[in-house]
């Protein structure tokens, strides 16, 4: 979904180090990435990313993201 | 330089004339309230700064627009520009007047529906005569069949700068004697695309902005209309008309940073300024009054809050600074024309208005002189106003009370070209190899964009890969312009992000698209990607777009507004166009084309510094008769280079002095689009690098724009 969504063109999914930063160092992405990401979980998975300091835990790597999304993810 | 501000036209949300509005400004007086032009539930704020009361005039006849109903943009560009032709007591049928129009939406509000009823069914990409309403170039043609004819219209979009930008085309304009004088602005109409998308940016407050204050979250989305009449201090003199203002200086940056986001530091918005200054000899310490760009975003405030102190020095305690924003919103395309506006006003009576519930103020913007919330009063003899857009142009535009105006002593200077690129079914092609645009279509296997990176691509659409390939190979570098013709806009984009909006939800409004959808984005991300540091400027004319960047570029640097630009066209894929828009524009333009349509980027690099090719002549007229009547006569091995060799251009060409010359044309190589006079552009500049030819005339042929421009060996 990254790859997709930022059309990080040319990267291969699984070169994207799970545990690494995705801002600033690591995938180096923006906030302008951060605005699309936040929609793009929120559009597949109903989770919504806040804004401000709780939305950059849930960003801080891939498996952030990952855990976020289980932990706030409703009930099917 | 010297030009007098004659008259002055306002539209937003505190009111629809000067009379109305200036008080309310000066007072502090928001006019901001929840939007009632459409559901804006699901947003992140649901207020704005809308214009009550606007009432839209009948529609045009057939001759005019298609006879299509006013969009709200345009109904507050004629309002504005009527109030500022009649205090100025301009006649267009006495003199040469002139018009350019900055915007970003034109009529977007109007075509929103349709638009995203395109998107999902192609069967409703048909020419529709509503559609006619929709390009930025309409709102020129419907001012020019309502209060025209003007001898020359342009319509340019550099996002939020826009209408300062039309300022700047304006004052070259005057400099290079085309115009006696000429009604300059910018016009935009609030629309959902807009607050959509800046709403999904996370940039709106959902209280009323609040610029420089330490709380301040965004803007409040405006909309409005502000025009001025400029003529040169001796021509107004003769016509009797007064004026208390004058513009002395301009100056226009490019960031090159992001697409978004300033950069913080302020150094290319400190330079506009520095420039502005340069330009209408201004000691820096001098600066009564700077009318902020005061967006109310985090980053803006910061970034120009340095920007000022970085450029006025010690005049930083001196200069009265406000956001007129926090009282009409951001007006967007029409923000630059407003809010020089309102810095005129200052100087002609001496009331700078506040910044409205500024309240606490950011330590990141307290080095500044805030105005006091009632307003002050002041002796105010220069004042700037900044207007910075999305892409990163930065333009500055100083005022000066007539007394205190100096000229710069800056004459006219020619124009060279150093350079061609382009990028297109033809393939990539730089300098000389430009000849193969009028060739016979052989379609070479190379991928034209095939020299990016993608990495630094990423966010770049078709149209921006094709501008940056074709700029590139045009040679350009360092702080060079953008200025690249488009003729609709990205209408599949919007289309699309509409279709997004009505479907999901405003929440699932994808953010990072919508800064693609202004015309002016392809500009910007070529600028950013190259880092180029010149003004970044999109120029609308249909189906002389490439012509009318061409003749843009040229102007700003034959009148030292600028010191390089590449110029050409950019024209992305488009399904809309080729179906709908291009065949509703054919018959009002005169031009009969196949319905196939074709995509590229072609620039030309247009310079001061002596070059191997020159700039012989730019002509625009409304006719293409007009146009070739008034260049040069053809010397040694001429030749004409046409977008597509019609019956028609084949015989105004044949009752003209170049009748001897061979025609050629670039649209067997590249395919039909609008852009194709960049190309033509580009294969003339290749044809004299080459030495076989040694003066090349470019025809662009559009019914109420064409253009005639001689390019010669030097």
């Amino acid at each position: 979904m990254l790859v997709r969504e930022l059309n990080l063109e040319g990267r291969d999914p699984e070169s994207i180090v799970n545990d690494a930063p995705l801002f600033g160092e690591g995938l180096a992405l923006d906030s302008l990435d951060a605005l699309q990401l936040a929609m793009s979980v929120e559009e597949q998975y109903a989770v919504r990313i806040p804004e401000g300091a709780e939305g950059r835990v849930a960003f801080a790597s891939v498996d952030a993201l990952a855990d976020w999304i289980t932990t706030h993810r409703p009930a099917t | 330089m010297r030009v007098a501000l004659t008259g002055f036209g306002i539209v937003c949300a505190v009111g629809r004339s000067v009379a109305e509005a200036w008080p309310r400004i000066v007072a502090g007086e928001r006019g901001i309230g929840p939007v009632t032009l459409f559901d804006v539930s699901g947003q992140r704020s649901s207020i704005a700064a809308e214009v009550k009361g606007l009432a839209l005039p009948p529609p045009h006849s057939r001759e005019v627009s298609g006879g299509a109903p006013w969009s709200r943009t345009d109904a507050m560009a004629l309002s504005a520009v009527r109030e500022a032709m009649e205090q100025a007591g301009l006649d267009p049928k006495k003199h040469r007047v002139g018009l350019v129009v900055g915007g970003t939406t034109g009529g977007m509000y109007e075509t929103e529906q349709l638009l995203a009823r395109m998107h999902a069914d192609p069967s409703q990409r048909v020419p529709n005569p509503e559609m006619l309403a929709h390009p930025l170039s309409a709102t020129a043609d419907r001012l020019s069949g309502a209060v025209g004819p003007f001898a020359r219209a342009r319509t340019v979009c550099s996002a939020c700068s826009s209408g300062a930008n039309a300022f700047a085309i304006g004052a070259a304009w005057l400099r290079l004697g085309v115009v006696d004088a000429v009604v300059v602005g910018g016009t935009d109409g609030l629309c959902r695309l807009t607050y959509t998308g800046f709403n999904a940016l996370g940039a709106i407050d959902p209280e009323p902005a609040r610029p420089f204050h330490a709380k301040r979250r965004g803007l409040t989305i405006g909309e409005g209309a502000g025009f001025a009449v400029l003529e040169l201090p001796d021509a107004a003199r003769r016509r009797g008309t007064t004026w208390d203002v004058e513009l002395v200086g301009v100056g226009i940056t490019s960031e090159a940073h992001h697409i978004t986001n300033p950069s913080e530091d302020g150094a290319l918005a400190a330079r506009a300024i520095e420039r502005a200054l340069q330009s209408g000899g201004i000691d820096p310490g001098a600066v009564d009054y700077v009318n902020a760009h005061g967006t109310a975003t985090p980053l803006n405030d910061a970034m120009e809050s340095r920007a000022i102190e970085r450029a006025l020095g010690n005049g930083v305690a001196r200069a009265y600074v406000s956001s007129t924003k926090a009282v009409m919103g951001h007006t967007l395309g029409a923000a630059g024309a407003i809010e020089a506006i309102v810095s005129a006003l200052t100087i002609r009576d001496g009331r700078i208005p506040p910044t409205a519930g500024l309240g606490e103020v950011d330590p990141k913007c307290a080095q500044l002189r805030h105005v006091p919330a009632e307003g002050a009063s002041a002796d105010v003899r220069i004042a700037l106003s900044n207007a910075f857009g999305f892409g990163g142009v930065d333009t500055v535009l100083a005022l000066a009370r007539r007394d205190v105006a100096r000229d710069d002593g800056v004459t006219l200077r020619p124009v060279f070209v150093s350079g061609a690129g382009s990028a297109s079914a033809a393939g990539a092609l730089a300098g000389v190899d430009n000849t193969a645009l009028l060739g016979d279509g052989a379609r070479p296997a190379e991928d034209v964009l095939a020299s990016l990176d993608p990495a630094r691509a990423r966010r770049l659409d078709r149209s921006a890969r094709l501008g940056v390939v074709a700029a590139e190979l045009a040679g350009a570098s360092g702080d060079d312009g953008v200025i690249m013709g488009t003729s609709y806009g990205d209408a599949d984009g919007s289309a699309s992000f509409l279709a997004k909006l009505f479907e999901k939800g405003p929440r699932l409004a994808p953010p990072a698209e919508f800064p693609n959808l202004v015309p002016s984005s392809p500009t910007g991300h070529v600028s950013i990607y190259l880092g180029l540091h010149g003004p970044a400027l999109a120029v609308a004319d249909l189906s002389t777009s490439g012509e009318a960047a061409f003749a843009t570029a040229y102007e700003l640097i034959a009148a030292g507004i600028v010191g390089q630009s590449v110029t050409g066209s950019i024209e992305g894929p488009s399904e809309i166009a080729a179906n709908c828009l291009a065949p509703a524009f054919r018959e009002l333009e005169g031009i009969n084309r196949g319905s196939d349509r074709s995509e590229g980027a072609a620039a030309v690099r247009l310079t001061h510094e002596n070059a191997a090719v020159r700039v012989l002549d730019v002509v625009q007229a409304n006719e293409p008769d007009e146009a070739i009547r008034a260049v040069s006569a053809p010397q040694g091995r001429a030749m004409v280079i046409v977008a597509e060799a019609t019956d028609a251009v084949r015989s105004v060409l044949a009752s003209s002095r170049w009748a001897d010359a061979p025609i050629h044309d670039v649209v067997t190589a590249v395919g039909r689009h609008e852009g194709l006079g960049g190309f033509a552009l580009a294969a003339a500049t290749a044809l004299l690098l080459k030495g076989e030819a040694d003066r090349v005339l470019v025809v662009g042929p559009s019914h109420g724009r064409s253009y005639a421009i001689v390019l010669g060996r030097a």
